[in-house]
């Protein structure tokens, strides 16, 4: 099986050499396509969606970046969300709002004056709720007494919860200065606040907190390029 | 582009139709009182009890006609007090279990579970076959917590 490795990159080894054997003659082309710069605003539509059809989740995302080189964009999400967590033994509702801050670059080699990118990004997320205890249930593991559900809720407010994440996503444009964006997040968390005796099932911006205090997420997000000027 | 497009729209939707329920409860929860059986003449050895009968007032029995050493009932975390009925053969004694109960979180899957708190085990005066509830044969122990299943809670001589 190793073998088969070294071979295989033996292998890639000559193609890439003599690809590298043809000689850049060209001479430096006089016409130069030029790309807009600007800032660029927009809305993530999967969180209004989602909202329709589930009726335990609401919010609303707005996306901006700026671009800062011809590969890199600065970026930013300001959000809103509140979401109930319904598990076996408790339903509960986080609610808040918060903020990712990042970068992303462009892999993607454009042809012309085309504006499509290939990105991956990076984002530091920060985010402050509360998270409400709406019900629960105490897991008595017998059927002898069966345990009530308590529904008196119980929040905890001033909750925080940093994070990292890593996105990978595309870009296109559709009309002139209007783009569709596609992108998915892994997210890990710093530290993250849970309520008294209880755990932080969901936190605004970072979506469900597994075990192991990873996160995944999705965008969809339609925005408008504002140009600033022509590069 | 509209087919890269396409593989990341798989890809995620693979990624969120795969973010299932993906935990289960496998931490302990609520513990049970476990009782064991020792001889009043000799304390230190273990007495088997047999035709056992157990239960909760006005609820089914939870062991019938059995023969242990050791029991294991649940406690009632609706309640601060259980009144348990013991059997053997003709002979019947009470155990009235006085409690405090905390509700601890455990995790996402498993929820609260709850422990307990200055138990207070009484048994009854008459003295059918229980005779005692320490080595000293007193009808009244108090525990401080039980919290876990890992050793017995009470014993119980006869």
């Amino acid at each position: 099986m190793y073998r088969f490795f070294i071979s295989l990159c033996f292998l890639l080894f000559f193609v890439d050499g003599k690809a590298q054997e043809t000689k850049d003659t060209t001479l430096n082309d006089s016409i130069s396509y030029k790309t807009n710069y600007g800032f660029r605003i927009g809305i993530d539509l999967s969180k209004p969606i989602r909202a329709i059809l589930q009726n335990n989740y609401s919010g609303l995302e707005l996306v901006g970046d700026y671009r800062i080189s011809k590969k890199w964009y600065v970026a930013a999400e300001l959000g809103t969300e509140e979401f109930t967590t319904k598990e076996d033994f408790t339903n509960s509702t986080s609610k808040g709002s918060y903020i990712r801050l990042g970068a992303n670059f462009n892999s993607y080699n454009n042809w012309l004056d085309m504006n499509n990118e290939i990105f991956t990004g990076f984002r530091y997320g920060f985010a402050t709720f509360e998270q409400t205890l709406n019900s629960y249930q105490i897991n008595s593991g017998n059927t002898t007494f069966p345990s009530q559900t308590i529904t008196t809720p119980i929040t905890e407010d001033g909750l925080t919860a940093h994070w990292f994440e890593f996105q990978l996503g595309f870009k296109a444009e559709i009309y002139t200065n209007v783009f569709i964006s596609f992108s998915g997040s892994y997210k890990l968390m710093i530290s993250v606040d849970d309520p008294t005796n209880f755990k932080t099932h969901y936190a605004p911006g970072f979506n469900r907190v597994y075990a192991s205090n990873t996160g995944f997420g999705f965008n969809y997000t339609i925005s408008y390029l504002i140009p600033f000027r022509k590069k | 582009m509209k087919k890269q497009l396409y593989f990341l729209l798989l890809l995620i939707t693979t990624l969120i139709s795969s973010c299932e329920k993906d935990d289960f409860c496998i931490d302990p929860i609520t513990p049970n009182m476990i009782i064991r059986f020792y001889d009043a003449t000799n304390t230190a050895n273990t007495k088997t009890v047999s035709e056992l009968y157990a239960w909760p007032n006005a609820l089914d029995s939870i062991y019938s006609n059995a023969s242990s050493d050791s029991i294991v009932i649940p406690l009632d975390v609706n309640s601060n007090q259980i009144i348990y009925n013991f059997s053997t053969g003709t002979n019947q004694d009470i155990l009235t279990i006085n409690y405090e109960v905390e509700e601890v979180f455990v995790s996402r899957s498993c929820g609260f579970k709850a422990i307990f708190n200055n138990i207070t085990v009484t048994s009854d005066s008459a003295n059918d076959w229980i005779l005692g509830l320490t080595t000293t044969l007193d009808n009244t122990v108090t525990i401080t917590t039980i919290d876990d299943e890992t050793a017995a809670h009470v014993q119980i001589f006869h």
